[in-house]
């Protein structure tokens, strides 16, 4: 709580929890509030946290790959195996003729946003803290409470939308999807804006749903670890520390439930969308 | 013509599907009107047709017979 204690008076509380929220900032920010200014300013912890998370999985991946046992698998195989298999009973529910790449994207879209959002669930103070010893001034852990990521990912799957559209419908059967869909042929121009908000929907609310959940579940985090952190003010208020700890084991808990879901839908809307742009018809 | 079967999935997004058309309706809105300098009139009814897909969207999912 050593940050909570710098912001003691005032508007302490709401420095803290800004503290928290800002990235680490390099090329185009701003100098005072170390927000993002323009499109070349980038969020290292983002990219370095994602990026650690990934080559963990890849990491982990291939070690098991050595270590593969036919007959009765180990307790970890056993439990890959058991991701594997769920993660393939909601592709063959919701794609007919799935394409080879999808079986492998679904499984790292679930696995990544997963392990993304369990950085979540690590003491709100321990790794920026960590960092500010090392010299880093602002670090935020969880790579999807950044809208970055989580449309990073939901703009790859709308690209991965138009290529599957135009494949299996063809540039003229895409075209005349935007032309004469919803309202038939005589409203043209309402069915182009209105497909094309529809189109433009997807990736948003893929987007803005991880995003939305998981920053509010930081938040909540942020206001519990205030909580204690009020007892730097005087002893007297370490009153509130059993709350804190109840409360914060409650919405961890809680949010385990948030980061698994979270996780699942985002996967499975994709497999969904890629299924309707894989389909000959709309 | 196959309709997949875990379509119904969608349901789960029917509740964000409303706020994101809406949310898509302005913002295609605002970028025509940027192009064609002619602000408000296609952020305002954009985001009208925004939610007026929305709402047709949401109703054809959830009366959809294949995916209850």
């Amino acid at each position: 709580m050593s940050q909570a204690a710098e912001g003691s008076s005032g508007g302490g509380t709401v420095e803290y929890i800004q503290h928290h929220l800002t990235n680490l900032c390099i090329g185009d920010c701003d100098p005072i509030t170390h927000k993002a200014a323009g499109f070349w300013a980038l969020h290292v912890d983002t990219v370095f946290f994602s990026v650690l998370l990934g080559g963990l999985i890849v990491l982990v991946s291939a070690r098991l790959g050595k270590q593969l046992t036919e007959g009765v698998p180990g307790g970890f195989q056993n439990f890959v195996e058991s991701i594997l298999d769920f993660v393939n009973g909601q592709i063959s529910d919701s794609f007919p003729n799935p394409p080879k790449i999808i079986g492998p994207m679904a499984l790292t879209i679930f696995v990544w946003v997963w392990l993304m959002n369990f950085m979540d669930l690590i003491p709100v103070d321990l790794l920026p803290v960590i960092a500010s010893w090392m010299g880093v001034s602002y670090l935020k852990v969880v790579p999807t409470t950044d809208l970055s990521t989580a449309f990073a990912m939901s703009f790859t799957v709308f690209f991965l939308i138009i290529y599957y559209n135009f494949k299996s419908k063809g540039a003229v059967g895409y075209l005349k999807m935007f032309l004469f869909h919803p309202f038939g042929k005589f409203f043209i121009p309402a069915n182009i804006v209105m497909t094309g908000i529809e189109e433009l929907a997807k990736p948003l609310s893929l987007g803005l749903r991880l995003f939305g959940n998981m920053f509010a579940g930081e938040l909540v985090f942020l206001l519990i670890a205030l909580l204690g952190g009020a007892a730097t003010l005087g002893l007297g208020l370490l009153i509130w520390f059993p709350l804190q700890v109840v409360l914060d084991l409650g919405w961890l808990l809680f949010h385990i439930l948030v980061i698994t879901l979270q996780a699942f839908i985002f996967m499975v809307l994709t497999i969904v969308y890629l299924s309707m742009a894989h389909t000959k018809d709309h | 013509m196959e309709k997949a079967k875990g379509s119904g999935l969608l349901l789960i997004s029917a509740g964000s599907q409303l706020t994101s058309m809406v949310v898509a309706g302005f913002l295609l809105g605002y970028g025509v009107d940027v192009l064609l300098k002619t602000q408000p009139i296609f952020f305002l009814s954009f985001g009208m047709l925004g939610l007026v897909g929305g709402t047709l969207k949401i109703y054809r999912i959830l009366s959809d017979p294949d995916l209850q």
